[in-house]
């Protein structure tokens, strides 16, 4: 019997008590799994907490559900709308393109355009073929033609490709021209190549056609027998602008659509202009054709808008600055955003559900390991009541979704500093392709992922994971944590996320007293951080619980809030950088990138703001002179001593992994106080790249003062307040001794003072000292 | 301080920083650069000289290319390509082979025309023969190389469509046109027949059934008075020749008729070879063949296709073997005939069609041309089958390849001589590189192991063991770095056997989506004990680099 293996998503990840969630399974190895409604409390089983929580709820949908294998489709591309078969072409055709190819060493076939069944072998397409030659092909079903380009492509250098078809003289011909320029190519003129290649074959038959076959721009149909139809011979590479006639241009008419003229419109089938419909607000997925029938293409898993096309000059830097230097639609054969499974169970929650982090546990066979999945979702209430609201930070948890960078990456045990430690279930995100990657991941030929959605399994998403490369809890079981120790305290809290704030703004957050973040909240869109500006200023009092937190720009659709774009670049701790004149967000128009570079450091917001990382050794707190005075000593009532947070989940102390500092030439307000700094880091703490002009030895943390993290605290408008901790590995410190411990006390200190309506604690003694001592 | 290490976070009560620990005394990095002052081997230069003319690409102009007419095969296999070392446009001929047919193929055509005078009979009839041969001999090949069956019945199968038609000619009066039809249609009968055991018996076995068949018949034919035991074969059956054309006429229309024939067996060597049939039979090679039937091959349906197709072949050669000779010998089941067959095709080399025909060529002329020679002749061939089969793998045309691989062998025997295993790239291995960065992080990796060996201490192995994470001193923090930045290939990494209890060491793949392998079976009992199992792993990989 096949290894029992269960996967699950939810199709939306923030809900309401009494309101239905869609919940996608797919099963390897099993027909039933036994499902049940939990409430999720603490995820770290590291021994020095409290292990793992959960608690069952009664729930219309526990018990066994019917499950079956789900395929997903891997690849993006574009599907072209033809109900009336405009492009089952038979007689003369001319297919062109501007395209650069990614990987065309990959050994792989991959389509750039036709209407192309690679099951039965029935149309035509132009592509690349496994030997990285252009090609052109036309199929009968029995049999195939093909007329191959002379000279192999290039990586990453932009082409015109085109091929033409005369049944009359069973003519076809396939012509490469290189149109890069100085600005828009891998290689530059000084290289001695010639690009050129035009070769010419008689075939021996039309192409006929099947009639439920797709154009697919990108793709080809295939099918198979479990999985029905599907999209394979995907590419990896960009397209723009292509085109389709309905007979043989010359090569006349081929050089002047190479040399930038529009099309000509007599014979014209379809011209899809990738460069219109561009707005000042962001690019959608429809590619539109602007040719005589208005055959629009759709993209599937997110083909890459925005990027620099065939002609970008270099002088602009946006789409929205010349839209026509824009036209690259960039594809991935192993890109994943939407698993678009069936739905296996719509689920009534029930009415009377608290607010809090839930899952659907399926389990089947052994029940453990891989046989065992937590569909983790959010339930806020229908109206808030508590006074302490948690946000779970989901744009991390999005950020973060399946990385594998202990796979991949190089770079991570040197970052690290320490060998992985990886779990059957990390293996198998990594095995298959269908689960997609992070934005700290690279696409096949290279570049970095810049979108990722939760409508497919995330499997760094569930209680109890830990992060392979750093053998501890990250995000989302890290950010537990926090909840149990509101649960093991007793506060009246209600959870939310990213995404409420994202959409709901500052009336999500606008109801509680007191707000606290999760660990990394890291990944911030605009509309975030005004709302949790404006939070703070109409005297929100908000804690920031984390580390590396509000740091890079990123973009949601508003009618597909389930992905995120990121684009890295410039500076900051990135896992990639954006290649030149691809800066932007396709979603919404603006730069990406950090916020600081946007204007908006941290500091700004929440006194602190990234100094650096290290992932081996956490370190304690000490108590600085400030935190005596009492403006803020209340918040150390009960705590003995100077040391804050020796203990903890994440290597043994509080501050660790990436750590925040104060810094006044960033905005950190002007009259905020360190109330802790940490100290003695290891020289696995680096200072974060955007901190460092010129690199120089002694950037590390036992010789450059900089790497700590300061607990800082400052007054805001309206009785507001912001406590921010500046470390990661803070909240991974509040379970330890059964949550009885000095940071849990600090924490518990300043959530007691936040919910109180009214003055903050010390807020008189603000005069200007005329002391003695 | 020599011998000591301080901890620069001792002062913060960091905890396990110890102040002062045994440590090696400072070694400066920089000794090995400053020693390494020229490579240990002898930097032979490299390069070859282009003798020879290479073909340009085609630039801008249109580039027609011919097929074989009705397929969508390119007269010529020719790859476009870029000369690694200018990025010159250049044209490769992949495969000759159709020059050297076409070439080969007109040269026996013409060769009637430049004959000596006095040889000219013996050089027309040895042709002819030739061709017949040849044409059986690529019916067999498709049965033993295409189909990978040992029959060795393959003239069994001619003789008895011989047999068949020359008896139907002389009693029942068939034409002479009508012979290779009929004797295709024995062929069927009898193909069908052999090929039933094939499906059940494999190679020895089936090849000592097929003689046992092949003696068979000699012995009926012998016996049987129908099919002229007194005379020593059947004779009397029609002809293609015309028997009022004076002989020299009547010797080159069989000569140009056997050519016939030569060419439609490599046309059905081609078609079953080289299209659907043969593609599936290569998919499932010997010892291969369960895998393949896993993937979906249906091998043994193909086989018998193949054999049967073959069979049809082989009794339409008898057919015509009957019509050119007028009939046919006993000879022909005999075990001389089909042991100097398989010499034909051994010394041509098994599965090709250049080797069927060629092999037949040198055997013919050996046995028919130099007959002059007597005995000797068939000893020369023993010699020269004995030759082929003790030094060549793949006949003589095998020879190219095998060739290679020698000269491929030689090559890394002399390269693993010269060079220092994970050392400098020797110049001839530097210029199969096509990144050019590797060659110097070959040399800096070098470099880096060379001192980092002097830095593997006692006291480095134990302040690791009690201290996997964390600030150490400087020699370890340099050892570990360097491991930590390894190319991901084959690298240490850990699995979690049970949380906090179990791990076990995998060595990762470097490939996307390959999963980590086991490397040993050790579990150890905690996070920081496998830490430490890598690093005494990585240790050990070092010193033993």
């Amino acid at each position: 019997m096949a290894q029992i293996k269960l996967f699950g998503y939810a199709s939306k990840i923030s809900t309401k008590p009494g309101e239905t969630i869609d919940i996608h399974v797919s099963a390897d190895g099993a027909t039933e799994a036994e499902a049940k409604l939990v409430r999720l409390i603490h995820g770290d089983e590291h021994p020095d907490g409290p292990g793992f929580m959960e608690e069952e709820v009664a729930c219309e949908a526990d018990g066994r559900w019917a499950v079956r294998k789900q395929y997903t489709q891997v690849g993006s591309y574009l599907e072209v709308a033809d109900p009336d078969a405009k492009l089952a072409l038979d007689g003369p055709i001319t297919l062109f393109a501007f395209t650069y190819v990614g990987l065309p060493e990959a050994g792989l076939r991959q389509c750039l355009l036709g209407r192309w069944n690679n099951d039965k072998n029935f149309g035509y397409c132009l592509g690349v073929n496994q030997r990285g030659h252009f090609e052109f092909w036309v199929g009968q079903g029995s049999e195939v033609d093909y007329v191959q380009a002379e000279a192999p492509i290039v990586a990453k250098i932009w082409y015109f490709v085109a091929a033409t078809y005369d049944p009359a003289t069973g003519r076809a011909t396939i012509h490469q021209e290189s149109v890069a320029n100085r600005y828009n190519s891998l290689l530059g003129r000084v290289c001695p190549i010639d690009y050129r290649s035009h070769v010419s074959e008689r075939f021996r038959f039309k192409p006929k056609h099947l009639a439920d076959t797709p154009f697919l721009l990108a793709g080809s149909r295939d099918f198979h027998e479990t999985r029905g139809h599907f999209v394979s011979e995907t590419f990896c590479g960009k397209i723009d602008r292509p085109g389709v006639y309905n007979r043989a241009l010359s090569r006349d008419e081929l050089d002047a659509i190479r040399g930038g003229a529009a099309p000509k419109p007599d014979g014209l089938t379809a011209y899809w202009d990738t460069t219109a419909g561009y707005t000042d607000r962001g690019i959608g997925d429809e590619v539109i054709d602007v040719g005589p029938h208005g055959l629009n293409a759709r993209g599937h898993n997110r083909p890459v808008r925005a990027q620099t096309g065939w002609n970008w000059s270099g002088r602009n830097d946006c789409f929205r600055l010349a839209p026509e230097e824009y036209g690259g639609v960039e594809f991935h054969y192993d890109q994943v955003v939407d698993s678009n499974w069936d739905v296996t169970r719509s689920v009534k929650l029930p009415d009377d559900l608290r607010s809090g982090c839930y899952a659907i546990r399926l389990r089947a066979g052994p029940g453990v390991g891989l046989s065992e999945e937590y569909v983790v979702f959010f339930v806020r209430p229908k109206t808030p009541k508590g006074k302490v609201a948690l946000i779970f930070p989901t744009a991390s948890y999005l950020a973060y979704a399946n990385e594998h960078l202990s796979f991949d990456a190089d770079i991570i045990q040197p970052m690290t500093g320490q060998p992985p430690i990886v779990s059957e279930i990390d293996v198998e995100m990594y095995k298959n392709w269908e689960f997609g990657m992070s934005t700290y991941d690279s696409w096949a030929d290279g570049n970095g992922v810049c979108y990722s959605s939760y409508r497919r399994p995330i499997l760094n998403m569930r209680p109890k994971h830990r992060m392979s490369s750093m053998g501890v809890t990250w995000a989302f079981p890290a950010d537990l944590s926090i909840l149990a120790w509101l649960e093991h305290k007793g506060y009246d809290y209600d959870v939310m996320t990213d995404e409420d704030v994202h959409i709901d703004g500052l009336d999500a957050m606008k109801p509680y007293a007191c707000v606290l973040t999760g660990t990394h909240p890291e990944y911030y869109s605009e509309r975030m951080l005004d709302a949790t500006e404006d939070y703070i200023e109409g005297g929100g009092r908000f804690i920031y619980m984390g580390g590396n937190g509000l740091y890079w720009n990123v973009a949601f659709r508003e009618e597909e809030p389930w992905v995120m774009e990121v684009r890295k670049l410039d500076s900051g701790m990135r896992a990639w950088a954006a290649r030149p004149g691809e800066h932007y967000l396709a979603t919404t128009g603006q730069k990406s990138g950090l916020w600081k570079n946007l204007g908006r450091p941290p500091q700004k917001t929440v006194g602190v703001g990234f100094i650096g990382e290290g992932f081996e050794t956490s370190r304690p707190y000490r108590r600085m002179p400030d935190s005596y005075h009492r403006t803020v000593s209340w918040m150390m009532e009960g705590i003995e001593g100077e040391i804050i947070g020796d203990f903890g989940l994440a290597y043994g102390g509080a501050a660790g992994l990436e750590l925040d500092r104060y810094d006044l030439r960033y905005g950190t307000p002007p009259h905020a106080r360190i109330i802790a700094s940490s100290g003695g880091h290891s020289d696995n703490y680096m200072l974060s790249i955007e901190e460092i002009l010129y690199p120089y030895p002694g950037l590390a943390g036992s010789q450059d003062y900089r790497l700590r993290s300061d607990l800082v605290y400052f007054t805001a408008p309206n009785d507001g307040a912001v406590f921010s901790t500046g470390s990661i590995a803070f909240g991974q410190a509040l379970p330890c001794a059964n949550f009885d411990n000095n940071v849990s006390k600090l924490l518990a200190n300043l959530v007691d003072a936040f919910i109180k309506p009214g003055r903050l604690p010390g807020s008189l003694w603000v005069s200007e000292e005329k002391q003695w001592k | 301080m020599a011998g000591a290490w301080r901890n620069p976070l001792y002062l913060w009560d960091v905890e396990g920083a110890e102040e002062e620990i045994p440590a090696t005394p400072y070694a400066s990095p920089q000794r090995v650069w400053d020693e390494a002052r020229e490579s240990k081997t002898p930097m032979l230069p490299v390069g070859r000289l282009r003798y020879y003319y290479k073909w340009p690409g085609h630039g801008g102009a249109l580039w027609s290319r011919l097929r074989y007419w009705p397929t969508r095969r390119r007269v010529l296999n020719i790859r476009g390509e870029y000369n690694p070392k200018t990025l010159r446009r250049e044209k490769t001929i992949v495969d000759k082979r159709p020059i050297w047919w076409a070439l080969g193929l007109l040269a026996f055509m013409l060769a009637p025309l430049i004959m000596p005078g006095g040889y000219q009979n013996t050089l027309l009839a040895a042709g002819a023969t030739f061709s017949i041969y040849a044409a059986i001999n690529l019916c067999w090949m498709l049965i033993i190389g295409t189909a990978g069956i040992y029959s060795l019945a393959s003239y069994a199968v001619v003789g008895a469509a011989a047999f068949g038609v020359s008896w139907m000619s002389i009693h029942l009066g068939l034409p002479w046109w009508a012979l290779p039809f009929v004797g295709a249609g024995l062929g069927l009968v009898f193909g069908v027949i052999i090929a039933i055991p094939a499906i059940r018996l494999d190679g020895f076995y089936y090849a000592l059934l097929t003689i046992g068949l092949n003696e068979l018949c000699r012995v009926y034919t012998l016996q049987s008075k129908q099919f002229g035991s007194s005379t020593g074969g059947l004779y009397g059956a029609d002809s293609y020749v015309p028997d009022s054309w004076d002989p020299f006429d009547q010797q080159l229309l069989s000569y140009y008729a056997c050519f016939g024939l030569l060419l439609l067996a490599l046309a059905l060597y081609r078609i079953i070879d080289g299209r659907r049939l043969g593609r599936i039979l290569k998919m499932a090679p010997e010892k291969r063949e369960a895998f393949a039937e896993a993937t979906g091959v249906d091998y043994r349906r193909a086989r018998v296709w193949v054999f049967v197709v073959s069979s049809v072949g082989l009794g339409f050669i008898g057919g015509f073997y009957a019509s050119h000779y007028r009939g046919v010998s006993f000879s022909i089941f005999g075990f001389d005939t089909v042991l100097l067959g398989l010499a034909m095709l051994v010394i041509g080399g098994i599965g090709r069609a250049e080797g069927a025909v060629v092999g037949t060529a040198i055997v013919i002329f050996l046995d028919k041309v130099m007959i002059s020679t007597g005995p000797l002749r068939l000893v020369l061939i023993g010699l020269i089958m004995l030759a082929v089969v003790l030094l060549l793998k793949g006949g003589l045309f095998g020879i190219k390849a095998q060739f290679r691989a020698w000269r491929d062998k030689k090559k890394s025997e002399r390269r693993s001589i010269r060079s220092e295993k994970g050392g400098e790239m020797l110049p001839e291995e530097a210029a199969e590189t096509k990144d050019k960065d590797v060659l110097y992080w070959r040399r800096y990796d070098k470099m880096q192991r060379d001192f980092l060996k002097t830095l593997v201490s006692e006291e480095v192995i134990e302040e690791h063991r009690k201290q996997p994470l964390g600030q150490h001193s400087e020699p370890l923090e340099r050892l570990l770095l360097y491991f930590r930045r390894q190319p991901l290939g084959d690298k240490y990494a850990i699995t979690v056997v049970q949380p906090f209890k179990a791990y076990r060491i995998v060595a990762m793949s470097g490939q996307r989506g390959v999963a980590p392998r086991i490397v040993e079976d050790k579990i150890y009992a905690s996070q920081n004990e496998a830490y430490h199992g890598v690093f005494l792993r990585r240790v050990q990989d070092l010193l033993e680099s």
